[in-house]
């Protein structure tokens, strides 16, 4: 409670914010561990500030990941959920996808452009299970080396352009 | 039920959008700023503004404060007249009710297909479907009331 006190007093104009908007990730945390997407396991804890959240995916059945097991991480930003998380593949399978490079960055527009407030942890967890549910063939973006050559580490930072999703 | 979309709290201060979804007004204020140039429905992707927004008074319960006073003010409940006084247009703030009507019907995912060819749904889309600029409407107001200056001014000399 002191602690809480203090860190207010920093950033008096985001008060209510900051607790307002933990207390989202918290009913999210309570929420996907309750009833988690097929295929994704949570643990209900999540670090003290939870800005940082794991999760783990493993492929569904009858899909080319079938079995394997993949690791997400959620980072936060305070302005969450206004500003959407930065979502990553991490550790040491990441999923041969056309749409996620060698180094995690996943392209998948409702992570930038079309994020909205109303989106959550839970629905990107879906949208990323069905677009590897989805996928027809294992395959590297076609610009990954020279991608993860040369960008950001924050995905976010990439402009990305939105190509082929048929897949 | 009522929860804030947003916050997923109950809502407080509450307002709905055209499109029918309800937010606190803190809330969806943030984000109306967050994008001030693409202000969609964060649910449903509508087109959305200050002005089309209603708020949601609920029955005596906690009226001590009006909540418009506090910041950001939540904007005030619009009433249009039962009669159409045959004027249309002439009254401040009713014009938003007008053109927000043909907003909801529209089917999203045939104009996103159709332009895109198959790309993930793009927002520039919600610009073909007759929805009004928010510079426009400023814009076509401001011509309204100089029309009116003019004409009353006529009347006079
Ligand atoms: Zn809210
Ligand atoms: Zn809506």
């Amino acid at each position: 409670m002191a602690l809480k006190f203090n860190r207010n007093k920093h950033n008096s104009k985001i008060i209510l914010d900051g607790e307002r908007w933990e207390r989202r990730l918290q009913k999210e945390l309570m929420s996907l561990v309750r009833e988690p997407p097929p295929g994704v396991v949570v643990d209900s804890d999540q670090g003290e500030n939870l800005s940082l959240w794991t999760i783990n995916m493993t492929g569904a059945e009858g899909t080319l990941y079938e079995g394997e097991h993949f690791t997400l991480q959620f980072k936060f930003s305070p302005k969450y959920p206004f500003d959407s998380p930065e979502v990553t593949f991490i550790g040491p399978n990441i999923p041969v996808h056309p749409h996620v490079y060698s180094n995690g960055h996943i392209c998948l527009s409702i992570l930038t452009d079309d994020w909205s407030p109303a989106l959550s942890v839970q629905t990107v967890c879906l949208s990323i299970v069905s677009m590897l549910s989805s996928c027809k063939e294992k395959k590297r973006p076609p610009d990954n080396s020279f991608y993860v050559k040369t960008c950001n580490k924050n995905p976010k930072k990439t402009k990305w352009w939105y190509h082929d999703d048929t897949v | 039920m009522f929860e804030c979309n947003i916050c997923l709290d109950t809502a407080k201060d509450a307002v709905v959008s055209m499109c029918g979804h309800l937010f606190c007004w803190p809330c969806l204020h943030q984000w109306l700023e967050t994008r001030p140039m693409k202000q969609l429905c964060p649910v449903c992707k509508a087109a959305i503004s200050k002005d089309k927004v209603i708020p949601l008074y609920g029955r005596g319960s906690k009226q001590q404060e009006d909540p418009r006073n506090k910041v950001p003010p939540r904007p005030a409940g619009q009433r249009t007249e039962p009669e159409n006084t045959g004027f249309p247009g002439f009254g401040f703030g009713d014009g938003g009710f007008h053109m927000s009507f043909g907003i909801g019907a529209f089917p999203f995912g045939f104009i996103t297909s159709t332009f895109n060819g198959g790309h993930e749904q793009r927002p520039h889309i919600f610009q073909d479907r007759g929805v009004v600029n928010p510079e426009d409407e400023v814009l076509s107001k401001l011509f309204l009331y100089v029309a009116i200056t003019i004409f009353l001014w006529l009347l006079i000399a």
